[in-house]
């Protein structure tokens, strides 16, 4: 079933990466983040009360709590919906293309998918980001007119950034489902 | 010189001398201060236009250049060294990470 494996983020949070092989050319790969902790969410949230109390304490406006209250829940559901990706997840399907996945903390899932033909190489680059380097996985699709360029990246787990171990070991399961995309077409 | 006796002498000596079109004496103070805060934001807005100009990481300038794709194959000589050229990425990635150690 599922093989499971951990490792860190790029800014040290603890990841597990979980592989399932459906086929022989079939591979799904999942990358699960922390969930949200509690002590960050009672921190954040005492923090917004409190700063609304002392503006409370001086300006004696009651409005200024209640509407600290409903901003955090506010706040609270937004940063649920839209930001927080629990889970990132690829599916690589041998003749057929790659799916991207993501869920979020509230349930919400945002899925991409690209067909094989499309896809020149799944590849592992490394690129500034704010004031570092990092190496990131990314899906190098095809330009239609010029075989050897490239027309689009696409960059993968995005938000998880794992790090180089995790990886080279997504980078291999892909690299084995690709290299059989070169030797199919010649048996058929 | 001209600046140190301009901020130095009184106005009334200036005045006396004739050189009543003279700037403003606050500008003597203001000016350096105004240097100095502009240096100073310098710094950041260099950081950020630093930033900002970097690609993204989803621009295929991370990948490779003008350069790189109008580079001409030189052939390949016997016993000779290869020649210098930008190899693709694709190449890199499985030199790098295929091989089993």
């Amino acid at each position: 079933m599922w093989e499971e494996r951990r490792f860190r983020a790029a800014c040290g949070a603890p990841i597990a990466l979980r592989r399932r092989e459906h086929s022989a050319s079939c591979r799904e790969l999942s990358v699960r983040g922390p969930r949200l902790q509690l002590r960050s969410l009672s921190a954040a949230t005492s923090a917004a009360w409190l700063a609304a109390y002392a503006l409370f304490a001086l300006c004696q406006n009651s409005m200024v709590l209640s509407a600290a209250i409903f901003i955090t829940l506010l706040g609270l559901i937004i940063y649920l919906h839209f930001v927080k990706i629990d889970q990132e997840s690829l599916l690589v399907i041998g003749s057929l293309g790659i799916q991207v996945t993501s869920s979020y903390a509230s349930g919400k899932e945002s899925t991409t998918f690209i067909e094989m033909g499309q896809v020149k190489d799944v590849v592992i680059n490394e690129a500034i980001h704010m004031h570092k380097v990092i190496y990131y996985l990314c899906i190098l699709l095809q330009d239609p007119e010029d075989p050897q360029g490239v027309s689009e990246v696409v960059p993968l787990f995005q938000s998880s950034k794992p790090r180089l171990d995790c990886l080279i070991e997504v980078y291999k399961s892909c690299q084995e489902i690709l290299e059989q995309r070169k030797t199919a077409p010649q048996s058929s | 010189v001209l600046y140190l006796i301009w901020a130095y002498i009184p106005e009334t000596w200036l005045f006396s001398l004739g050189l009543t079109y003279w700037p403003q004496k606050y500008w003597a103070v203001a000016l350096p201060v105004y240097l100095l805060v502009a240096v100073g934001i310098g710094y950041v807005l260099l950081f950020g236009i630093n930033m900002m100009s970097t690609a993204p990481l989803n621009s295929t300038h991370t990948i490779t250049d003008n350069y790189a794709k109008k580079q001409q194959q030189k052939k390949f000589q016997e016993e000779a060294i290869p020649a210098l050229r930008d190899i693709p990425i694709s190449e890199v990635n499985r030199m790098f990470f295929l091989p089993e150690k």
